[in-house]
């Protein structure tokens, strides 16, 4: 009952997210970019629906352009950060020795290395911009993964099953691929999930700092900086991103514990 | 074995030092603009920038910037701050203690919130209170840490006037002034690790919850409470454990966002502070240090993980 | 000396009777940690605003920005205008209760001129920058002390009145010790330093023996007077938080207020907002080597597509007004000739375009979050922009990259502010100069150069008029850049702060307010 439940809920706020993030490619009740100096700050009103922000932007229509370039930064580091994190993970948990040794060394420098250093240093190297916020937060969430996976990995490879199955002449590579690599989907499914929701808050920390999407391309974690020095006065300029980040982290963690049931074959209903 | 494992790792902690020391050296001077442009500003002359630079030392070649550096830190000195002339060791000792105040404080109590809260879920697994705590967690972790913290200044120092909004004072010149200025960022920062480890417990303690020695546990007759104080919490707390590492970690680079909404004067924001001011002394020791830090904290997590986990004791 | 002594009673007494009313500190903001407490030294605008409480120059800047004296009773310049003649007021003493003498001066000047101080100010007055060269400086008497320069210069007095310079402060010997090492400053000034607490505060402290100028405040000149015994400057980096602890009542005065927290402290009763227009420029540069932008219609048409009084009025209301001449609104030489500004004009801008060959090129734009009003400034014109078909895109760059950039000249175009230049010759020099020698300039074009250098000599005011109102001809038929507005100097006070007023140029200062 809880799976379905969570798989609704969470599935239908993703939907809900990315339905909006696409049709603000087609369609925005405004648009995003245009500003109107003299109608700054202004509150909610059958115009705009939750009202202008300071340079007098419609927020709806910016909320909508926002939850693309959001979700879009998330995935893409994610994605970078799992593929690269796995591959060292597996790689170092798999082979153990020296190359274990090597990999995390490097792994144990980057992780220790603030993620803040990294992201400064990268964006000013490689220019602001979403792709530079990919790449440092790719690169500042890759070893996260690669020590839960190496981890998952070594309580993996001492159990039975894969005993069993290097035992009976198996390669080491279909072992890997066969008994190894599905054991540590779990974990990765729920380590995902959190750092998609990572990557939202990472992009408005950096935006908060000064780093983030750069303007005007609105992204939820730029419009909620930019909003700050208005909580008194304008509160829905907050308010407004603040629930669309908390709403999309909502979905996208309900969908990954609802995932995680389904894929680890021990947690079927008994 | 555990004192010649410890060494071991400790030896292992060099090369990975020496690593993040590269690292920062060459990331902070391939980041553009420096220290002395930014203190002539826009009338930056040329002899003028020259003669500063000279005066700070830059005008050498990377490499014996780096290795002057390197030395000098050995022996235990990690310069002197361009910003202000303030020897770097003590300016990083003194803020640390600030920030390890706080961020020691905010994950303690997030895992006494956090293990128990998870590891009830897991038990009560798909029940409605498991869902009110996943739910829970789940909306807490997902608030931007600077926005909780400015919330929270708001109405507790603004609206309220409970507590000062700005400041510090250390627990050594007025214990209860001190407690008043950091309980705000404390509970700022709970908050949001409880929504992170508590999710983590859960899902650790369902890892175990499933292992056969709880059902052979079960089996014998132990009352359900039993089983779980005395199998489950106990190893749910393991892999947590790594991820406190992890967190405690993370939290001394990303504490700057929250240092800077309550004006502390921790680690975090002398590290920012000193990106932006291009003080390279400073930020190359407050990384040194925090990797240093950092290695430690994982180190000790390693060694403490085989009396929680009974998988790797067992090895 | 009578109205000093007097002061030094008045103020005694008033401790005397007073005793536990300014217990508190008068508490006000900083938003960051001041750098050293050497004058002129190791600096930037918040170490000049605490430590120009405590130490004094010989001249000082009044409110409007022109040096007048401070601790000389006259200044007089010989006819040849080569020598100036300082004549030291009496009864002044340092914080160390030393009186103050020429020989007091003169240690001082020669502490400045030697290069290991590493004074700011040393190219301007040892011929580097061309601007004046001192070639003796010598204390006939106890009350008098001479400089003289290689060749007349006008901005000689200027020069050494500068917050950035430290005033060209006088100090007691003591302020260094023993190895020449800088310990503290012993000076002239109102209060005296106290404690320091990196990070988090620094501390002066009233001086009871202070020798005021009579009359009111002027500038960093005129009547002073400590009225709490105690001052606490707060380091509140973000603007935020310095805003709610103004409204929690943590602190009593805001010195400085990014134009984001206007609307909630305007909104807010026990809180008094107070703008002065400064000297400082916002401007968008545009770089006249770049292949696209070296085509003055490319620039123009940028300049015609904005609609400037438009966007300042929305950005900070009345505050300033907008101004497109690079002399400061309030400077006395921004004449009627240089009010005028083409008003926007998108089909002009379209047909300029369209003649220049542009077709939709992107321009990139260099700006930070450092500086709010910068920023504002970047996102608005970016959008006006685009409704002439000009596309900008724009880079946030963090302030130290933007400022290696603008040092460089490397980029397209930059939403930018310049620190205030306090002389109108010293306001064209800072943006014009050859680029080979000085990328940092945005205006490279000989003649116009040729007339700054005549402005730096001549002394006769109309001529100096006439020498303005051309250049800015020039530069706004070449639109190197464009000029926006003079950012204001926000102060925001609690109620019951009596006596704190923003100043043209810029520095907070604290001296004559109190605390109900």
């Amino acid at each position: 009952m809880r799976l379905r439940m969570n798989a609704v809920l969470g599935g239908t706020l993703m939907a809900l997210v990315l339905g909006t993030a696409v049709t603000s490619f087609f369609w925005t009740p405004a648009n995003p970019l245009r500003i109107a100096m003299r109608a700054r700050l202004n509150a909610p009103s059958a115009a705009h629906w939750l009202g202008t922000d300071e340079v007098g932007r419609d927020v709806v229509s910016r909320l909508m352009a926002g939850a693309g370039t959001s979700c879009l930064v998330a995935a893409l580091t994610v994605l970078a950060a799992v593929v690269l994190g796995s591959l060292i993970g597996l790689l170092s948990g798999f082979a153990r020795g020296w190359v274990d040794r090597v990999l995390m060394l490097v792994n144990d420098a980057l992780l220790a290395f603030p993620g803040i250093l990294l992201a400064l240093g990268l964006l000013a190297v490689l220019g602001a911009s979403q792709w530079g916020i990919v790449a440092a937060l790719g690169l500042a969430y890759t070893p996260t993964v690669a020590r839960i996976v190496r981890g998952a990995v070594l309580s993996i490879r001492e159990r039975e099953f894969v005993e069993a199955s290097r035992s009976i002449g198996n390669s080491a590579l279909y072992t890997m691929w066969r008994h190894v690599l599905p054991g540590t989907v779990s974990p990765l499914i729920v380590l995902a999930t959190s750092l998609f929701g990572w990557a939202i808050l990472a992009e408005s920390a950096l935006s908060f700092l000064g780093l983030g999407v750069p303007p005007p391309a609105p992204t939820w974690g730029n419009m909620l900086a930019a909003a700050r020095p208005y909580l008194e006065s304008a509160v829905w300029l907050g308010v407004a991103p603040g629930a669309c980040i908390a709403l999309t982290l909502l979905g996208v963690n309900l969908l990954g514990d609802a995932l995680r049931d389904q894929l680890d074959p021990r947690s079927r209903p008994q | 074995m555990t004192a010649t494992y410890a060494l071991k790792r400790l030896a292992m902690a060099v090369p990975t030092l020496l690593l993040v020391a590269v690292a920062v050296f060459a990331l902070l001077r391939l980041v553009p603009g420096d220290p002395a442009q930014l203190m002539l500003g826009d009338a930056a002359d040329a002899d003028q920038l020259a003669a500063l630079r000279e005066s700070m030392g830059l005008n050498h070649s990377l490499p014996v910037q780096f290795f002057n550096w390197l030395g000098a830190a050995l022996r235990g000195d990690l310069g002197r701050s361009l910003s202000n002339d303030q020897p770097v060791l003590p300016l990083i000792l003194e803020r640390f203690q600030v920030t390890a105040s706080i961020v020691l404080l905010a994950v303690a109590l997030a895992a006494l919130i956090a293990i128990p809260l998870g590891t009830i879920a897991a038990w009560k697994q798909n029940s409605l209170l498991d869902i009110a705590v996943v739910g829970g967690a789940t909306l807490l972790l997902s608030i931007p840490s600077f926005w909780l913290g400015l919330l929270m200044l708001l109405f507790f120092g603004l609206k309220l006037g409970w507590v000062p909004v700005i400041g510090y004072v250390g627990f050594g010149e007025n214990p209860w002034q001190a407690l008043l200025y950091i309980v705000l960022p404390v509970v700022t920062l709970t908050l949001i690790e409880t929504g992170v480890l508590t999710r983590m417990a859960r899902s650790a303690a369902i890892d175990v919850l499933r292992l056969e020695y709880v059902a052979h546990a079960r089996s014998k007759g132990l009352r359900e409470f039993t089983v779980l104080r005395r199998h489950v919490l106990p190893n749910a707390f393991a892999p947590t454990l790594t991820l406190l590492g992890i967190v405690l970690g993370n939290l001394l680079g990303g504490i700057a966002v929250i240092e800077t909404v309550f004006t502390i004067p921790g680690l975090g924001r002398l590290l920012v502070d000193g990106i932006y001011a291009r003080d390279y002394p400073v930020v190359q020791g407050t990384m040194l240090f925090v990797a240093a830090i950092y290695v430690l904290v994982n180190l000790l997590t390693d060694l403490l993980y085989p009396f929680f986990d009974p998988r790797v004791a067992a090895e | 000396m009578k109205t000093a002594s007097l002061l030094a009673g008045l103020a005694a007494a008033a401790l005397g009777i007073l005793p536990a009313v300014a217990q508190e500190p008068l508490r006000a903001s900083l938003n960051s940690d001041i750098r050293s407490t050497q004058p002129g030294g190791n600096r930037d605008a918040n170490t000049d605003a605490v430590t120009l409480h405590m130490v004094e120059g010989l001249v000082a800047l009044d409110e409007r920005a022109t040096p007048v004296p401070m601790l000389a009773q006259t200044v007089e310049v010989s006819p040849d205008g080569r020598t100036y003649t300082f004549t030291l007021r009496q009864g002044v003493t340092f914080h160390n209760g030393a009186p103050l003498t020429s020989a007091e001066v003169l240690w001082s000047l020669r502490r400045y001129m030697d290069p290991a101080t590493q004074w700011r100010c040393l190219p301007d007055l040892n011929g580097r920058s061309g601007i004046a060269k001192v070639t003796d400086m010598a204390a006939p008497d106890a009350r008098t002390v001479t400089v003289t320069l290689e060749q007349p210069a006008a901005l000689f007095l200027s020069i050494i009145a500068r917050p950035d310079c430290g005033e060209t402060a006088v100090l007691h010997p003591s302020s260094v010790g023993a190895d020449g090492a800088w310990v503290k400053p012993v000076g002239t000034g109102p209060f005296m330093m106290g404690e320091w607490r990196r990070g988090q505060f620094v501390e002066l402290e009233r001086f009871d023996g202070y020798a005021s100028l009579p009359g009111e405040r002027n500038g960093l000149a005129g009547g002073k007077k400590a009225q709490v015994a105690k001052l606490r400057f707060v380091v509140i980096p973000d603007s935020s938080a310095a805003k709610a602890a103004l409204l929690a009542g943590n602190v009593d005065v805001l010195s400085e207020v990014p134009a984001p927290e206007l609307p909630d402290l305007r909104r807010s009763a026990g809180v008094t907002v107070m703008a002065a227009p400064t000297m400082g420029v916002t401007a968008l540069l545009m770089q006249t080597r770049d292949p696209l932008l070296k085509d003055a219609r490319i620039r123009r048409a940028i300049a015609l597509s904005l609609d400037v009084p438009e966007l300042v009025t929305a950005m900070i209301g009345d505050d300033a007004p907008a101004n497109a001449s690079p002399l400061p609104s309030a400077s006395a030489f921004r004449s009627e000739a240089q009010a005028a500004r083409p008003t926007r004009d998108v089909a002009a801008a379209k047909r300029l375009l369209a003649e220049a060959g542009y077709r939709g090129q992107t321009i990139r734009m260099i700006t930070n979050r450092r500086y709010p009003n910068v920023y504002d400034a970047a996102v608005a014109s970016q959008a006006m922009a685009a409704e002439a078909g000009i596309k900008i895109e724009l880079e946030v760059l963090d302030w130290a990259t933007q400022l290696d950039r603008y040092t460089r000249g490397e980029y397209q175009m930059m939403s930018f502010i310049y620190s205030p230049r306090l002389d109108p010759s010293l306001s064209y020099e800072m943006l014009s100069g050859p680029k080979d020698t000085q990328p940092r300039k945005v205006w490279e074009d000989p003649e116009a150069l040729a007339l700054i250098g005549r402005s730096m000599t001549t002394t006769d005011t109309a001529a100096r008029q006439a020498i303005f109102d051309e250049l800015y001809k020039r530069f706004m038929d070449q639109v190197p850049m464009v000029i926006l507005y003079n950012q204001p100097d926000y102060m925001a006070v609690r109620r019951g702060v009596q006596g704190a007023r923003p100043w043209a140029g810029g520095l907070t200062r604290l001296w004559n307010v109190s605390r109900d």
